[in-house]
């Protein structure tokens, strides 16, 4: 026969019961907390090591010199103007291909089979692994279109094809948020279905687009792998003079300083952590402000 | 004349169609007839028709004239010294073309400074001839499009034809970038089983890609059985890092939904998604630099055998990196469960955790099954933190504290260094792309089915 639970509240077994569930509640609750302070935590352990390491390498020499065998000399300007090059042909392409997808699939698209087949890729791509569209660009843009190897232009696009469809998934939710009321207006008083969207709806959704561009911009900063599969790891002496100049990049060089043996290499690889990691938190930082200061709720 | 030289010139001439269209659409607004476009749409119908078949010619041109100036120069007096074998031949062309071109300053062969100037002169006299061509073209366009503009001419209707022809065009991309990485990793991968076998591939216990320089050195062959690698990503991916974020990722969602202060909550949600944001170059350094040799020294003082490169370190890290990935997942599925079923679970007297273990999980359990599968093909597609810190020795083993290597890993290794492109080393590369490719595209198909099914149970 089971134990039946106790009915009187006032009995020493009732109270007995309910410590048990309270105590239980409160573990729960500690274990909770736990994982997150045990999260965080390491997020600080891992900020701070990294501070500690490498804020006596942010000097002068090294912000404004390039790659150098010797940690002294070394500095980062060749591998972040590189960056830079590389994000910048990343934005060329991946912010206009990824708003006129948006806006085609949230307003034009017709409903048949054709549609469905560029939402589903467009999905897919947004979960194919970075490494892949490194193989991409190394197959199609190196040996078949023979473009420049190691240079910004051909990482550029891989990256491009990657942040793509970040940019269409925030561009559509930006769109779509965007009330019928605005577009039935603009129908209303005679404009034309490209002119609702141009003229009204589109600078509506334009802070949400821009945010999730922006957040899509970062992830392609701090992307290693697919470049290394473009050979955007040589050894760059000088900074890269324009997009079809061999080049690399911030996260890589960090990779390449990473495996030197020479223990100098240790705080500029921090110091470089640093930089990258400044310029990653300062995006976000802007995706969060425009976001904050430009979402309307209808 | 550099080519941005030459587009500014079209572009510029663009403008000015644009302007002189919307001029003459202007004059007779107004007028007795009433005007079906705006000046504007009028300007850019002829400023469209001035640059965009100009701009088609030019990248035509850009294809053909190199063809054409290499037979100007072959044609020429200073070439005939030239040597008949190709590549040597080529070489000596393509330094000369860097010379004219201001890329190169000093050169190997002493023949590629005297057809240097034939080079330049060539450039300078096709690329007149393109941009003579380009303008023609574009007065021709423009001016036949300026005599369209008339008070019926629709040319709101043709420039709006035109936008959503480019907004259709944007949409193709990603089916093409779809369609090119099917097609490369196919393409290649079936070179690769031309010469190594898909069974011996998929099946294998030995991987070792070195291919020898002569071939009658030991292991000449290499050999690709890529089960290890197969073993290490999901040592690493799918069971070490997932004992790691599953429960750290699921309970500090539990806790930020459930418990914390709206403030708190404020604050530690956008501090924990950091850690989605930190590149993973850097989590591959800290693994390597910090976690890795605090890991040895545990496996030594435990007893084991322990490398200096272990799949724990890395998979410890990734499990960090994968936390906030795990924690929104499972934060939207519980967030999904009705409130009147949470509501139930207290009236009737469950205290929340009781609620929470016995109501809202089991209620979300779908939800978060896909979003550990999603979390799963994202950690097995991750590079940067195993190739810096979980080695490269191709084991097949259950201890944490040894070195495995995984797909990732293998492919930049394979696809690193100087060699040529076509030896089995670089295409086993795709192979296993091709891998990699098909079960995170499966793992995200089975997720999201999973998914779906959950939402349909509460709607």
């Amino acid at each position: 026969m089971t134990k039946r639970a106790p009915t009187d509240w006032a009995g020493p077994d009732m109270q007995r019961r309910i410590r048990k569930r309270y105590a239980a509640e409160r573990r729960f609750r500690m274990m909770g907390l736990f994982a997150v302070l045990l999260s965080a935590g390491f997020l600080a352990f891992l900020l701070i090591t990294i501070g500690i390491k490498g804020i006596p390498g942010l000097t002068g020499t090294f912000l404004t010199g390039s790659d150098a065998t010797d940690p002294e000399l070394a500095g980062i300007w060749g591998a972040f103007k590189g960056s830079l090059l590389t994000v910048g042909v990343t934005l060329a392409i991946a912010f206009p291909v990824g708003v006129l997808t948006a806006v085609y699939l949230e307003e034009y698209a017709p409903r048949n089979r054709w549609t469905d087949v560029i939402e589903v890729s467009i999905n897919n791509l947004a979960a194919v692994p970075s490494i892949i569209f490194g193989l991409l660009g190394l197959a199609v843009f190196l040996n078949f279109m023979h473009l420049p190897r190691s240079a910004p232009l051909v990482g550029g696009i891989t990256l491009a094809l990657m942040t793509m469809p970040v940019i269409v998934i925030a561009g559509r939710n930006a769109v779509k948020s965007v009330p019928p009321s605005i577009r039935d207006a603009a129908l209303g008083v005679g404009a034309s279905r490209v002119q609702v969207v141009f003229h009204h709806v589109l600078p509506l959704a334009l802070p949400g687009i821009l945010t999730g561009t922006i957040i899509g911009m970062a992830r392609a900063l701090g992307e290693t792998a697919p470049l290394l599969m473009i050979g955007m790891r040589a050894f760059i002496a000088s900074p890269p003079g324009g997009i079809t100049d061999p080049a690399t990049v911030l996260p890589v060089q960090i990779f390449l300083w990473s495996d030197e043996v020479s223990r100098g290499f240790v705080e500029k690889t921090s110091a470089a952590i640093i930089v990258l990691l400044a310029f990653l938190l300062a995006m976000n930082g802007l995706a969060i402000y425009l976001r904050n200061k430009f979402e309307r709720r209808w | 004349m550099p080519l941005w030289l030459t587009l500014l010139l079209i572009l510029g001439l663009g403008g000015i169609a644009w302007a002189s269209a919307r001029a003459r659409a202007r004059a007779f607004a107004g007028g007795p007839v009433r005007v079906h476009s705006l000046p504007n749409y009028h300007g850019w119908y002829v400023a469209l028709w001035a640059v965009l078949p100009a701009l088609l010619f030019l990248a035509v041109w850009g294809n053909l004239s190199a063809g054409f100036v290499h037979q100007t120069v072959m044609a020429s007096p200073e070439a005939a010294s030239l040597p008949s074998f190709d590549m040597q031949r080529d070489a000596i062309l393509a330094e000369a073309r860097g010379l004219a071109r201001g890329q190169l300053t000093a050169v190997f062969n002493p023949q590629s400074r005297e057809l240097a100037p034939v080079y330049a002169s060539a450039f300078q006299f096709y690329s007149l001839i393109g941009l003579a061509v380009a303008a023609l073209i574009a007065f021709a366009g423009g001016g036949w499009a300026y005599t369209r503009v008339s008070p019926h001419f629709r040319a709101r209707t043709r420039v709006e034809r035109l936008v959503m022809a480019v907004l259709l065009l944007a949409s193709m991309i990603a089916i093409l970038t779809t369609l090119g990485i099917v097609l490369s990793l196919l393409f290649e991968s079936l070179r690769f089983f031309s010469r190594v076998s898909p069974a011996e591939f998929l099946f294998g216990t030995n991987w070792s890609p070195q291919m020898a320089i002569r071939a009658d050195q030991a292991g000449s062959s290499g050999a690709f059985g890529a089960i290890p690698l197969f073993w290490g990503t999901v040592f690493i991916g799918a069971i070490i890092a997932m004992i790691v974020a599953i429960p750290l990722g699921l309970l500090s969602a539990i806790y930020l939904t459930q418990y914390a202060h709206p403030t708190t909550r404020k604050w530690m949600k956008p501090i924990l998604e950091i850690l989605a944001g930190v590149p993973t170059v850097v989590y591959g350094y800290f693994a390597a630099l910090t976690v890795a040799p605090a890991v040895r020294d545990l496996g030594l003082t435990l007893g084991l055998s322990a490398s200096s490169e272990s799949a724990l370190a890395a998979g410890l890290v990734m499990g960090i990196m994968i936390i906030p990935f795990v924690s929104s997942m499972a934060d939207d599925s519980i967030a999904a469960v009705p409130q009147a079923m949470r509501d139930g679970s207290l009236a009737m007297g469950a205290t929340t955790s009781e609620t929470i273990r016995k109501v809202l999980v089991p209620a979300a359990l779908p939800g978060v099954v896909g979003g550990v599968l999603l979390a799963v093909s994202r950690a097995i597609g991750e590079t940067m933190i195993v190739v810096m810190a979980a080695g490269l020795a191709a084991n097949l083993t259950a201890n944490p504290f040894e070195s495995v290597t995984t797909v990732t890993t293998q492919i930049v290794m394979l696809l690193t260094g100087d060699q040529e492109f076509d030896s089995p080393k670089t295409l086993a590369a795709f192979a296993l792309g091709l891998v990699l490719f098909l079960v995170t595209l499966a793992l995200n198909i089975i997720a999201l089915r999973v998914v779906k099914k959950y939402r349909e149970a509460y709607d």
